[in-house]
C-alpha cells in the first residue's frame, strides 16, 4: 500500500486551475520527486498535501487515512513535516528553540506544568533536548545553537528549516526546493543530509528540486507537472525518455 | 573555590538540566540572590511612603508581565488591559463584600475569572491580526467597562465598591509593609512562572505563534487554541493584579479602569521591553515613578520659578507621551535591551576588541 496517495487533484483560485486532476501515489521509503517549470503547481501541490490550500476536488490519502479535509496541525501529528521553500523560521528564536519547536507535537506538558517547570515538563524537555541535539549534530550546526536564526547566513537558514522538519520524526518529509540559491559546495551537502535522512531515519522524501542532476540521481519516481497537469510520472530514466517532459521541460539536448 | 572577581574565560556545562536552567552562570544567580534580598528588606529600611510606592510598581509589574505574555511574547496586541485589571478587581470585591469569602479564595478566583473572560474576548483573534484585534480589544474595554458602571445591582455602579486589606493568620496585612511582603511574594512567583513558561513547550509555541503563525500551525501548533490560551493565561496575571491593586487602594469604581489605564501598561512593556519577563518589571517601574518623580521635580523648580505647578497635569501627558515616542525610536527593544547593551559593553570592558 502506497504511504501518500493522491487521486484525482483539482485547485482552483478563481477561474485558474493551479492543479488539474492530478493522481499519483508515493510508497514507503522512497525518495519521490516533483519537478516542472515554474508556475506547474509543485508548491500548491505541496501546499495541499499539507493543509494550507483545501482543493477542490479529489482527495489525499496518508498512510491509508483519509486526510483532504484534515486541519493541517493534525496531519502534522499524523506524521507529515514539511520545510518551506521561502524560509518560515522563527526568527527571533535560537537555532535549538525552532528545533525544540518541531517536537511539539511529540511533546505533552502544559501550561501549568510548564510554568512550574516541575515533574513532566522538564523531564520532557531534557529527553526531546536529547533528540534535538542528535539533529543538530546530523545537520553540523554545533556551533550556531544559540544563535538566533535570523542572524544566520541563508544556506544555514535553509539547513535549520530542514533540521526543524526532521525533528518531528516524521514518516514523511516535504521539501520545497531545499537546494534553492545554494552554491555547489552548499547543495552538495544537502544532498548529502537528503540521502543520510533517506538511508539512516528511513523517512520518505518528498522533493521539490529545478537541479536535474541532483533530482536524477536521488529519485526513486518522479513526477511532472506542467500548467498543473500530471504530464509524466515514473523512475528517472523513464522520465528521461518521456516526449511530453522533454518537450515541456527538460529541453531537446538531453536527449541526445 | 572560584574566585567571584574574575571573569571566568568560559562556562561549562556538562549536562542538559544545568544548560537549560534559568541563569546558567554562578556569578549571575548570585547577583539575582543579592537582588531579591535587597527588596526582601527594603520596607526595614525604608519610609513607609516609599514602601508603598514599591507596592504599586509591584503590582503595575504583575499586570505588564500578564500583558507582556500576551503582546509581547504572542504578538497579540490588546487594549483592553484596563478592564481586564477592573474584571479582576471586581471579582474580589464581589465575593468579599456579598459572598463574605475570604481573600485567599477570591483573589485566586479573580485570576481564574478574568482568564475566563479573557479567553472569550480573545476568541476573535484567530481571524483578526494588528489593528483590528487591537480594535477588537477596545471593544472589550469599553464593552466590560459599560457592564461595570451600569450593573448597579452587584457592582455598585459609578459609585465602586469598597474592599478590606487581607489578614493572614489574625495578622492583618493592613500596614504598608505587610502588603508589600503578599505583592512581593506573588510578583516573583509570577516572574518564574513567566520565565519558565517560555522557556517550555507553551511558551515556544507562543513565540512560535508571533513570530511565523503560518509556520507554527504546519509544525503542529493548534493556533486557535494557543491564541486562546495566550489570552487566558495573560488575563489571568492581569487579573491577580487586579485584586490586589483593588485591596491595596480599598476601592473599585468604573474611572479607575478607563482606557487610560491600558495605554499606560501597553506603555510599560514598550518601554521595559516586548517579549521580556525582566523588561516588564523595569517598565512597571519606570512609568509608576515617572509622575513621582515629575511632580517631585516640579516642586523643587517651582521654589524658583511660581506657578510652575499649575502646568503640572498637562506636563506629565506630554513627557508621558515623549519617553514613549523617544523609546520607539531609539530604543525599540526598552530597557531591557539597554540593561543588555550594557552588561555586553562591560563584560569586554576596558578592553572592547
Amino acid at each position: 500500500m502506497p504511504l501518500l496517495e493522491v487521486e484525482n487533484l483539482s485547485l482552483h483560485f478563481g477561474g485558474v486551475a493551479a492543479l488539474n486532476e492530478v493522481s499519483f501515489h508515493i510508497e514507503e521509503g522512497e525518495i519521490f520527486s516533483l519537478i516542472g517549470p515554474n508556475g506547474a503547481g509543485k508548491t500548491s501541490m505541496l501546499n495541499c498535501i499539507s493543509g494550507l490550500y483545501h482543493p477542490s476536488q479529489g482527495s489525499i490519502k496518508f498512510d491509508g487515512r483519509e486526510i483532504t479535509h484534515m486541519k493541517s496541525y493534525k496531519r502534522t501529528e499524523l506524521g507529515i513535516a514539511r520545510a518551506f521553500q521561502n524560509i518560515e523560521l522563527f526568527k527571533n528564536m535560537t537555532v535549538l528553540e525552532n528545533l525544540m519547536l518541531g517536537r511539539h507535537v511529540r511533546m505533552k506538558s502544559g501550561v501549568l506544568s510548564g510554568g512550574f517547570y516541575w515533574g513532566l515538563a522538564q523531564k520532557e524537555e531534557i529527553e526531546h533536548r536529547k533528540a534535538v541535539e542528535d539533529i543538530i549534530d546530523f545537520l553540523e550546526i554545533e556551533h550556531y545553537r544559540d544563535q538566533p536564526v535570523g542572524m544566520l547566513s541563508y544556506g544555514l537558514q535553509k539547513r535549520v528549516e530542514v533540521g526543524r522538519a526532521l525533528a518531528l520524526d516524521p514518516k514523511i518529509l516535504l521539501l520545497d526546493e531545499p537546494m534553492a540559491g545554494m552554491n555547489s559546495e552548499e547543495k552538495e551537502d544537502m544532498a548529502r543530509f537528503v540521502i543520510e535522512i533517506h538511508e539512516e531515519r528511513k523517512t520518505t522524501v518528498v522533493l521539490i528540486e529545478h537541479d536535474m542532476g541532483v533530482v536524477m540521481d536521488l529519485s526513486d519516481h518522479i513526477a511532472v507537472l506542467d500548467f498543473g497537469k500530471l504530464i509524466g510520472f515514473g523512475t528517472p530514466s523513464e522520465i528521461q525518455q518521456n516526449p511530453k517532459v522533454i518537450e515541456a521541460y527538460l529541453g531537446e539536448e538531453q536527449t541526445g | 573555590m572560584r574566585n567571584p572577581f574574575v571573569m571566568e574565560c568560559g562556562e561549562f556545562r556538562a549536562s542538559y538540566k544545568e544548560d537549560m536552567a534559568l541563569y546558567k552562570i554562578p556569578r549571575v544567580r548570585y547577583r539575582v540572590y543579592a537582588i531579591i534580598a535587597f527588596f526582601a528588606v527594603f520596607p526595614l529600611i525604608f519610609p513607609e511612603y516609599y514602601v508603598g510606592l514599591a507596592t504599586l510598581c509591584g503590582i503595575a509589574a504583575i499586570g505588564a508581565i500578564g500583558l507582556n505574555i500576551l503582546t509581547g511574547f504572542t504578538g497579540l496586541i490588546s487594549i483592553g488591559v484596563g478592564a481586564f485589571l477592573g474584571v479582576g478587581g471586581y471579582t474580589s470585591a464581589i465575593l468579599t463584600t456579598k459572598l463574605g469569602l475570604s481573600f485567599w479564595i477570591s483573589f485566586p478566583l479573580a485570576g481564574i475569572v478574568t482568564a475566563a473572560v479573557g479567553a472569550l474576548f480573545g476568541i476573535p483573534s484567530l481571524r483578526l491580526k494588528g489593528l483590528y484585534l487591537a480594535m477588537a480589544t477596545l471593544a472589550a474595554q469599553v464593552i466590560i467597562l459599560f457592564v461595570i458602571s451600569h450593573w448597579d445591582s452587584l457592582t455598585g455602579g459609578t459609585a465602586g465598591m469598597v474592599l478590606q486589606r487581607p489578614s493572614i493568620g489574625g495578622y492583618m496585612l493592613s500596614s504598608e509593609t505587610g502588603y508589600y511582603y503578599l505583592m512581593f511574594v506573588i510578583l516573583i512567583f509570577t516572574a518564574i512562572f513567566a520565565m519558565n513558561l517560555f522557556r517550555s513547550r507553551t511558551g515556544r509555541a507562543f513565540v512560535a505563534v508571533r513570530d511565523r503563525d503560518l509556520a507554527a500551525e504546519v509544525m503542529g501548533i493548534n493556533l486557535f487554541k494557543y491564541k486562546v490560551l495566550a489570552f487566558a493565561v495573560s488575563s489571568f496575571f492581569v487579573g491577580i493584579a487586579g485584586a490586589l491593586l483593588g485591596h491595596y487602594t480599598m476601592i473599585v469604581s468604573p474611572e479607575l479602569y478607563s482606557i487610560q489605564v491600558s495605554i499606560e501598561y501597553l506603555a510599560m512593556i514598550l518601554v521595559g521591553g516586548l517579549g521580556s519577563v525582566m523588561g516588564s518589571i523595569y517598565g512597571a517601574v519606570f512609568i509608576t515613578l515617572l509622575p513621582v518623580v515629575l511632580r517631585g521635580l516640579i516642586e523643587t523648580l517651582s521654589v524658583f520659578m511660581p506657578g510652575l505647578e499649575g502646568v503640572f497635569a498637562g506636563l506629565r501627558e506630554v513627557v508621558f507621551g515623549a519617553i514613549i515616542i523617544l523609546f520607539l525610536i531609539y530604543e525599540p527593544e526598552g530597557l531591557a535591551k539597554m540593561w543588555r547593551n550594557l552588561k555586553d559593553y562591560f563584560k569586554l570592558w576596558p578592553f572592547s576588541y
